[in-house]
């Protein structure tokens, strides 16, 4: 029973790196702009799918891919910003909410009309197959996903608090306001914004499509839960997004293991309900 | 204008009022609605389904020399001719879909018969709109025992229940028993928490406790899970002998995977559903192997029925894919509805439900493991329905049960997971 | 909201009748379903309108609500035989006192966190009913077959009968809000949607308010669950309970015109007509560009036209951010 325990700890962790990953780029997106990407799952879609078809028609293994990934989410996230979402900034809160709705909506089906509901898999990617350390076994695509989500993590959060760009888009974060005074061109930082929280999901698309199978709906699956983590860890802190993943990674296997595995998700969502209840900005939230 | 050239009018006129009229003459065409899932979660099972029911259209419109019933003539002979067309309606898996599209499929589009829907729950609500409306539907593609225990009048299904399903999987247990002398005490049910799935899961626990099993465990869990190491772990933990896994594809490809990384292997892998789509085995490949599926249709029966690898091969090449279990289910209704039609020499909804009541085609007209198909008086279940075992090998779906229908010996015990 | 003048009550007079007449001009189940679904829908969309557009609170959860009115009528019929109607009243009864459960110890969650603490809380609510062997867990629950009668709620011969009763709840909710709107209540409403800070001092009750918005529009979009029940016959967790009908909702309300009282119906009036006919025409295909089109739409009303259709016709007093 211990080593079943350890196992389900492990594997915890290791779903709980992935929902930090695609975390991250969300409560950015959020903190900075007070905007629900309700699309954010679907962008982690187009992440995978295009990992997915650099695969098969170019022989490129997902790890390889990555570059290519950021860089089209990049863009993708930018021309989305600069063409829907700035437009609905200073329109009602409910445009804000449900714009992203939309713009989900049509990607998801965009990909049904391109590519057909079909499923998708890598089948071997570069880094494949299992570790036995023990009695426990280690999914070595998911640990590399794990190691990507501690490395991008890294990345980001030394990115925000040593550049120049970063530092524009904490102080955007804490107050908008202060931040226009202190001659931040908000508009711009926005559109960074935006464009690199859709280049991190898009990353995390790269990592999870080397052992998850691809297509056009499992955005809803994915964001759900990340909605969960962002307001679980607090909007707009990375620190918070990043720790919430794993608790949630955590709470969904144990609370499916030891008590109903039916029950998994509502573990989820209660979580978050009790977290809020006590401290409604979530645990690292301004 | 002259005389003349009014003669000229009036008889051009009159001729082309004969032409219309012997246009109109020609065999009309007889539609038939088909409700499935076409976009959605389970889009490609639908697409899948429509393929089917297209492929048999297509037979029964034109001239094959297949031991099909109406595949010799173009068309439906006792009605001159008159061609089947299908139109299609999508359900999105929604029940309340079902209805409105039965009813305006009969009321708009005039169709005389609907068949479909897939899913059980959106069947329910389609042949409900249809018992209303007093028109017949023949389902050939869902599996809930309660759509033939509603005393329906104008509903016909020709496929086999998941009561049936559950049972095979206990007699196989209780066959292999036998034949290889293994202990097998336990199973452990797992299922998808929708209608079908937990449906499923009932009958299983009820002819567990006839077939003398223990249950280790009892696990429903919810569709399009993004990580299911906690059920896996469950299974581990209480070490059953054989794992009956009903799921849609989504799951089917996710657990197979987790399975594998876990190295969760019990002595045999019972399965319905997403693993016997084309899906599956193009997803997972090589680690679909030896998994055990429940079927009513299989490529190697074709070794005691050619007419299978006949119109496989039809189907392979319209559409550039082995014929799926789910396209052969759905392949078999038109087949029912057109028959009967012809039988009846009548659109005439009574005329058609009349003739259904006595539909008797024999199994060499159809490509199914059965006797045939014939409808019992008062359920209207086909009483000939049975199921099959099919195990993937070498990354293709053949027969192993019943024994004496086998083309291939089961391999069993699992034998475990190629690194 | 002022009182209404006259051009205003005539504009609404002539909508119903033509509204009533409708069934008797298209005669056929689908033009008839279609306006079915406008008016639940509408109804649902009035209902999230009274505590989102008006009070402020944006819920994503609506469903939980539809989930437990359909269930409850339906539970207490197969069961108990209780007459429909009556199982409608208390349906709508156990909604509000649920909606009062959760919403108080949300009370304080503003526009976001609020907004995901709906959502779980309808996803929680569709795991229990799920595994919930008293109300038929997964396999759902069919209604049985009774006799066709007003006081069985139940038709078989012609859907008019449907219609007209779902109008009536429509009409109803309609009339619900425009009480709440220009009573008092609802100008605590619209102060404690602008701000909860201003509002205490001012002396409003904030948590008290927000629960009536909560239960008033639990106990509307729960008439509704039932009206869906008898309806359609059947239910389980994935028809009734599942996240995209809130999302609809909400879409319907922001489409319309959240904070106007016929917003709502106008935006069910334009959303389910066009998500019906691309279904029928396109989704057949396969392609998903039924879908394809109803997401650019979407996104097209939030960037051009936010304020939603009302928002085109009426320039009085429209609250804008």
């Amino acid at each position: 029973m211990a080593d079943q325990l350890v196992q389900q700890i492990v594997n915890g962790l290791l779903i709980g790196f992935i929902y930090s990953l695609i975390a991250i780029g969300l409560t950015l997106i959020w903190g900075v702009m007070n905007i629900v990407n309700f699309a954010h799952g679907d962008f982690l879609m187009l992440g995978m799918f295009t990992s997915f078809w650099l695969y098969t028609l170019y022989g490129v293994d997902p790890l390889f891919s990555i570059p290519v990934c950021t860089a089209l989410l990049f863009i993708l996230g930018l021309l989305i910003y600069r063409f829907i979402v700035s437009k609905v900034m200073k329109g009602p809160m409910l445009a804000q909410l449900v714009v992203t709705f939309g713009v989900s909506i049509f990607l998801a089906n965009l990909a049904v009309f391109l590519w057909s509901p079909d499923f998708r898999l890598i089948e071997k990617p570069l880094l494949h197959g299992t570790w036995d350390i023990g009695d426990i076994k280690l999914s070595i695509p998911k640990f590399v996903a794990t190691i990507g989500s501690v490395i991008v993590s890294l990345f980001v959060f030394l990115f925000l608090r040593k550049t120049k760009t970063g530092k524009a888009i904490l102080a955007t974060e804490m107050d908008r306001e202060a931040a226009l005074l202190m001659g931040i061109n908000t508009e711009r930082i926005n559109s960074i914004s935006f464009a690199l929280g859709s280049a991190l999901v898009g990353i995390a698309g790269a990592f999870l499509s080397t052992y998850y199978y691809i297509y056009p709906q499992v955005g809803g699956t994915f964001g759900l839960i990340a909605f969960c983590v962002v307001a679980l860890g607090g909007f707009g802190s990375i620190e918070g997004a990043f720790i919430a993943g794993i608790i949630v990674g955590l709470a969904q296997t144990l609370g499916g293991f030891f008590i109903d595995p039916a029950y998994k998700y509502a573990f989820v969502f209660l979580i978050y309900l009790i977290t809020v209840w006590i401290r409604p900005q979530g645990l690292l939230g301004w | 204008m002259g005389t003349k050239k009014l003669w000229v009018v009036i008889i051009s006129f009159l001729l082309v009022l004969s032409l219309s009229v012997y246009v109109h003459a020609q065999p009309k065409v007889i539609k038939i609605g088909a409700i499935y899932p076409l976009t959605g979660n389970l889009a490609t099972t639908g697409l899948d389904c429509k393929r089917g029911v297209e492929m048999a259209v297509e037979i029964i419109n034109g001239k094959y020399d297949l031991s099909l019933p109406l595949a010799k003539t173009e068309g439906l002979p006792n009605l001159g001719g008159a061609k089947i067309e299908i139109i299609f309606a999508d359900s999105k898996g929604d029940p309340k879909n079902g209805m409105a599209e039965a009813e305006r499929l009969v009321t708009q589009e005039k169709v005389v018969a609907v068949i479909g829907a897939y899913q059980s729950a959106v069947t329910k609500t389609a042949s409900q709109a249809t018992e209303r409306l007093k028109i017949p539907y023949v389902c050939s593609d869902s599996t809930s025992p309660t759509l033939t225990e509603r005393g329906f009048k104008y509903f016909f299904r020709a496929e086999c229940t998941d009561t049936i399903f559950a049972k095979n999987q206990f007699e196989f247990l209780e066959d292999i028993k036998k034949k290889t002398k293994s202990k097998i005490d336990s199973v452990a049910l797992l299922y998808e928490n929708t209608e079908w799935g937990a449906n499923v899961g009932k009958e299983e626990q009820k002819y567990a406790k006839e077939f003398k099993y223990k249950v280790a465990a009892d696990i429903p869990y919810s569709q399009n899970a993004t990580d299911v190491s906690s059920e896996a772990g469950v299974l581990m933990k209480n070490k059953p002998d054989v794992l009956l896994h009903a799921s849609y594809i989504t799951d089917a490809i996710l657990y197979t995977k987790t399975f594998k990384e876990l190295g969760f292997s019990p002595k045999g892998f019972l399965t319905m559903a997403g693993y016997l789509e084309p899906g599956y085995l193009a997803t997972v490949k090589g680690d679909g192997n030896n998994m055990i599926v429940r079927s009513t249709f299989a490529l190697d029966l074709a070794k005691r029925k050619p007419l299978v690898a006949q119109v496989n091969d039809l189907y392979k090449r319209k559409y550039g894919m082995e014929m799926s279990g789910n396209a052969a289910r759905s392949f078999t209704a038109p087949f029912v509805v057109a028959e009967a039609i012809n039988r009846a020499k009548s659109t005439e909804a009574e005329a058609v439900t009349k003739a259904l009541m006595g539909t008797n085609i024999p199994g060499d007209q159809i490509i199914n493991p059965w006797k045939g198909i014939k409808f019992d008086p008062q359920t209207h279940q086909n009483i000939y329905a049975t199921g099959i075992l099919v195990q993937i090998q070498g990354e293709q779906y053949h027969t192993v049960w019943p024994f004496d229908m086998a083309s291939k010996d089961v391999v069993w015990p699992f034998p475990g997971w190629k690194k | 909201m002022r009182n209404l003048t006259f051009k205003q009550i005539s504009l609404c007079l002539i909508v119903l009748i033509l509204v009533a007449l409708f069934p008797l001009a298209f005669s056929k189940p689908f033009p008839q379903h279609v306006m079915i679904l406008v008016f639940m829908f509408g109804m649902m969309a009035v209902a999230w309108n009274i505590m989102g557009g008006y009070a402020g609170m944006f819920s994503f959860g609506q469903v939980a609500f539809f989930g437990i009115g359909a269930y409850t009528s339906s539970f207490l019929l197969i069961t108990y035989h209780v007459n429909p109607w009556l199982g409608l009243v208390v349906g709508g009864l156990i909604a509000a006192l649920v909606a009062a459960a959760i919403g108080y110890p949300c009370s304080n969650l503003r526009g976001h966190y609020f907004a995901i603490a709906s959502i779980a809380f309808g996803e929680i609510v569709r795991t229990h009913f799920n595994n919930w062997k008293l109300i038929g867990a997964a396999e759902g629950m069919t209604l049985p077959m009774m006799k066709e009668s007003f006081e069985n709620f139940m038709f078989h011969s012609s859907k008019l009968p449907y219609y007209y009763i779902m109008l009536a709840f429509l009409i109803i909710s309609l009339i619900v809000c425009y009480f709440v709107a220009t009573s008092k209540m609802g100008y605590y409403f619209r102060a404690i949607k602008e701000s909860h800070d201003v509002a205490k001092v001012l002396g409003v009750n904030v948590v008290w308010y927000r629960l009536i918005a909560i239960m008033i529009s639990a106990f509307l979009t729960a008439m509704a669950g039932t009206f869906y029940a008898q309806y359609v016959l059947y239910l389980d967790p994935e028809s009734v309970l599942i996240l995209p009908i809130s999302v609809q909702v909400v879409l319907i309300s922001m489409l319309g015109g959240a904070g106007s009282i016929m917003g709502p119906v106008i935006g069910a009036a334009i959303l389910m007509p066009v998500s019906e006919i691309t279904r029928v025409m396109l989704g057949h295909k396969g392609t998903g560009i039924d879908m394809l089109i109803y997401g650019a739409l979407i996104t097209l009303i939030s960037v051009y036209q936010p304020k939603g259709v009302w928002g085109l016709f009426s320039g009085i007093g429209k609250r804008t951010k």
